[in-house]
């Protein structure tokens, strides 16, 4: 088990190590660099001034002398400044993490919270209304696009409810009352999406567990259908259904980028898609390079949770 | 056999006979839509709102709390490298300027252009304008936060800071033309311009043009972290995508005011959030574009305050490369600025509550909004007419070309796709668009690196004459997007410089325009009107002909108040 985390861990290094790569020729290959951003709308720059400045920033520097500094830097857990702020990235970082986390972490709850008891509901009412009703929603929540999910649920709660989360973001420590309206309707929209693919996923894999033999065995046993159901159905049929949670980790840290938006959350999402429209490159890369990490470490986290759910299978 | 012939008839219509014959139905419909959006050009909506909402007659009262939901955010606090609206939507309120316009409770009216003293109290300048000498208010004091501490502002103050301003930056191209500054007392500044300008003080009152403290500067190098002024309010927090509080400054120089305690601005990207803010009482002052949004809100805020904003001038057109061929031909800008029809594109993107497109602000030259008949010849649409002046330009085939742009808003692209048709079908001018990022966008547009067309800007901060004659049309000025190179604008706007009474100034800016029109040096594009919409407590909150409350105008909401 040990040797198998290390290895993974060492086989991390050349995907990491390619990220970067892509991440950092993207940015170069697009055109315009944070300087033109920042002056935006001015006109009033000189091409003279602005190469001094584009020097005055190391954005004159031949390109394999930026990724180095840039490696070093992220190495060394120093991913230097935002060329457009000038802001520590460090602190941009601090500040936007704990949202998208908050966010996410919420969303995820919420979306298994609905997605399992309404995949087994329609696996052990297969066929029935509300089946139909369970299908229904998934297909909703998979069609819905968040933009759109996000955009309906505030116009319609300032409509109906005269309500809207509060703007402003504060923090779960500042105003846990003010920060859980702000996070309930965001978490609620990416739930709902994330919560309809795991929903039919946990339909037809506990469909597919409750025709196996050990299932008929348990019920020839006499066993209360609530323990065939959730104790030795839900288990097994638990193994593609966190794979589906694991890959939709990307979905939702994408979906994020539109969430945030709508609700006015300071979070990654929108740090990183400001930083690609004013390119900066530090930001995007720090950022992108993050999500590479977690994403990594979320899959081997997935690949480890199959060794606890199914005693079957072991890792060498 | 009566059957037969139909039949035969069916038989015919093949995949060819099929395609003309939806072509012909296609161009039917094309019709009869164009006709019903001719039939509405005579009952165009008017707008129930007043473009004037003249103050208060109550006595004001202080106290409270202004909140604005904003689509905007300052990218950093340094006024030297940035003139975004972001940062300007409050810097005027932390800071001032040498001279400012009159404010809504002091004007006549929205075209009200009377200059007057913000931290000068008086300025005049030498008979031959080279030097202007300006008296500061005494007693105006910085606000009190380390490291200005309540400090007195003197002369010397308002120097350094131009200077920073000529150093570097964006704003270096008003303050180069300063040859030197002095300081004879505490409270005199006297400066020295390289050339005439009569307009220089209209220069100073800018919104960007704000006077930052030399201490910050010298002890942290730059304006990023701190923003300290003189203004009626302080900086209380920024936090970056979240907000920014402004507290009111109890020792600012305008005795009683400001009125509003606190200010704060919520960053707010999306606008159908910023719309439900408005709705839910979180936000007292919303912009909308439309009338038909106006409409959607007011029936769930019916108190809510409405003023029409009746737009000036256009800030985006078609720009040609006009130093190069075709588009160095007059008569090919000509044939093309006759063959869009602009005033399609005021009905049918901005419901008819647009303004066909004219670069410099009407109100400089002419009391009312020009029509579009009044723009001259090459600005009607005349599609036959266009077509035989690029016959004669030796074109008469057409040609092909290319257009990029930046959605600034999202009609943006139909504007574009209705300029191409135009060019396509009348002039048989294939225009290959290409749709940017803004990054990528500016970049190009400013840096000149381009053949054919742009979708072209000009920024939207300033609005004096200076800035919308010489700045943006000589041809030696760096702020010269459009490319324009002609030698009888040069003279015409160097003698706008020249000339200080107004009347005068009126009759060359009125020539500037007419040239412009007639060699079609710049093509503008329809632009719409938009509607600020207020809490029904919010009073003096009026936007003029040349600002927004809500942006660039932002320094009249020292003067405003909340009736609660």
């Amino acid at each position: 088990m040990h040797k198998y985390v290390i290895r993974r861990l060492l086989l991390a290094i050349p995907v990491l190590l390619l990220s970067s790569l892509i991440v950092f020729g993207l940015m170069r290959v697009m055109p315009g660099d944070a300087l033109t951003a920042l002056m935006a709308e001015s006109g009033n720059v000189g091409e003279r001034e602005l190469r001094k400045l584009r020097e005055d920033l190391g954005l004159g520097r031949p390109y394999h002398e930026q990724y180095l500094i840039w490696l070093w830097q992220l190495v060394s857990l120093n991913p230097g400044y935002s060329i457009f702020t000038n802001e520590p990235i460090a602190a941009a970082l601090g500040k936007s993490i704990p949202v998208t986390i908050e966010l996410a972490t919420l969303a995820m709850l919420l979306g298994l919270v609905i997605a399992i008891p309404v995949g087994v509901l329609s696996a052990t009412r297969a066929d029935k209304p509300a089946d139909y009703v369970g299908r229904v929603v998934a297909v909703s929540g998979l069609s819905l696009p968040d933009f759109w999910l996000g955009t309906l649920v505030i116009t319609f709660a300032a409509l109906w409810l005269h309500w809207i989360p509060p703007l402003g973001y504060a923090s779960l420590w500042e105003s846990p009352w003010r920060n859980l309206q702000q996070f309930l309707l965001p978490a609620a929209v990416l739930g709902f999406r994330l919560s309809a693919a795991t929903m039919r996923m946990t339909r037809s894999t506990v469909l597919e567990v409750l025709r196996e033999d050990y299932v008929r065995t348990a019920w020839a046993k006499g066993l209360e259908g609530r323990i065939v159901v959730y104790k030795h159905a839900l288990k097994n049929a638990l193994i593609p259904v966190v794979t589906i949670v694991g890959g939709q980790l990307g979905t939702l840290l994408a979906g994020t980028v539109v969430v945030e938006t709508i609700f006015a959350l300071p979070g990654m999402g929108r740090l990183t898609v400001e930083a690609i429209l004013f390119r900066d490159y530090p930001v995007v890369q720090t950022n992108v390079m993050l999500v590479a990490t977690t994403l990594v470490t979320l899959n081997l986290l997935v690949d480890l949770t199959y060794a606890w759910l199914d005693p079957r299978i072991h890792y060498q | 056999m009566p059957t037969d012939r139909p039949v035969a008839l069916r038989q015919r219509v093949n995949r060819r006979e099929f395609l003309r014959r939806a072509g012909w139905g296609g161009a039917g419909m094309g019709v009869l839509i164009v006709g019903a959006g001719r039939a509405r050009l005579s009952a165009q909506p008017v707008s129930p709102y007043p473009d004037w909402i003249p103050p208060s007659s109550k006595p004001p009262k202080p106290g409270g709390v202004l909140t604005r939901a904003s689509s905007w955010d300052p990218p950093v606090l340094d006024p030297r490298l940035t003139q975004s609206i972001g940062l300007f939507q409050f810097a005027a309120l932390t800071s001032n300027r040498l001279v400012r316009y009159a404010f809504a409770d002091e004007a006549s009216g929205t075209n009200d252009l009377t200059l007057k003293g913000d931290l000068a109290e008086s300025w005049q300048s030498s008979p031959d304008h080279r030097v202007w000498t300006f008296k500061l208010r005494q007693g105006v004091k910085w606000h009190n936060v380390p490291p200005l501490n309540g400090r007195e502002l003197v002369a010397a103050d308002v120097k350094h800071c131009f200077e920073a301003y000529a150093k570097e930056g964006v704003q270096s191209f008003t303050f180069r033309e300063i040859e030197g500054m002095e300081t004879p007392d505490k409270h005199t500044l006297r400066v020295h311009l390289q050339s005439p300008n009569v307009l220089f003080p209209q220069n100073l009152a800018e919104p960007i043009t704000v006077i930052f403290a030399r201490e910050v500067l010298e002890e942290d190098g730059d304006l990023k972290k701190r923003l300290i002024g003189t203004g009626p309010y302080l900086l209380k927090e920024h936090t970056r995508k979240v907000r920014v509080v402004l507290a009111r400054n109890p020792d600012y120089f305008d005795k009683g005011r400001p009125y509003v305690d606190e200010y704060t601005i919520l960053s707010t990207p999306d606008a159908a959030t910023r719309l439900a803010a408005f709705r839910t009482g979180q936000s007292d002052i919303l912009w909308l574009a439309s009338l038909g949004e106006v409409e959607t809100v007011r029936k769930t805020n019916p108190a809510a305050v409405v003023q029409e904003y009746k737009n000036v001038l256009a800030p985006f057109g078609l720009a040609l490369a006009q130093d190069k061929p075709p588009f160095n031909d007059v008569r090919v800008r000509r044939a093309i600025s006759m063959a869009v029809d602009r005033q399609k594109q005021v009905d049918t993107l901005f419901e008819g509550h647009g303004i066909p497109g004219w670069g410099v602000p009407y109100i400089y030259y002419q009391d009312k909004m020009p029509t579009l008949a009044q723009l001259g010849p090459w600005w009607q649409h005349r599609p036959s007419e266009a077509k035989k002046l690029l016959a004669e330009a030796g074109h008469a085939n057409g040609f092909e070309t290319t257009l990029f742009y930046y959605e600034y808003f999202p009609q943006m692209t139909s504007q574009v796709q209705l300029v191409q048709q135009d060019l396509k079908r009348n002039l048989n001018i294939n225009v290959k668009i290409t749709k940017l990022d803004y990054t990528t966008y500016y970049g190009r547009y400013v840096e000149s690196k381009w053949d054919g067309m742009a979708w072209g800007f000009q920024s939207g901060h300033a609005v004096g004459l200076d800035e919308r004659t010489y700045q943006y049309m000589h041809s030696k000025s760096t702020k010269n997007f459009f490319r324009v190179n002609d030698p009888l604008i040069d003279e015409l706007t160097t003698k706008l410089r020249q000339t200080p009474d107004r009347g005068e100034q009126r009759t060359i800016a009125r020539k500037i325009v007419d040239r412009e029109y007639d060699q079609v040096l710049r093509m503008w594009m329809p632009y719409d009107n938009g509607f600020l919409v207020f809490q029904p407590h919010v009073r003096n909150m009026a936007a003029l002909a040349l600002r927004r409350t809500d942006g660039y105008g932002a320094s009249a909401i020292a003067r405003l108040w909340l009736d609660k």
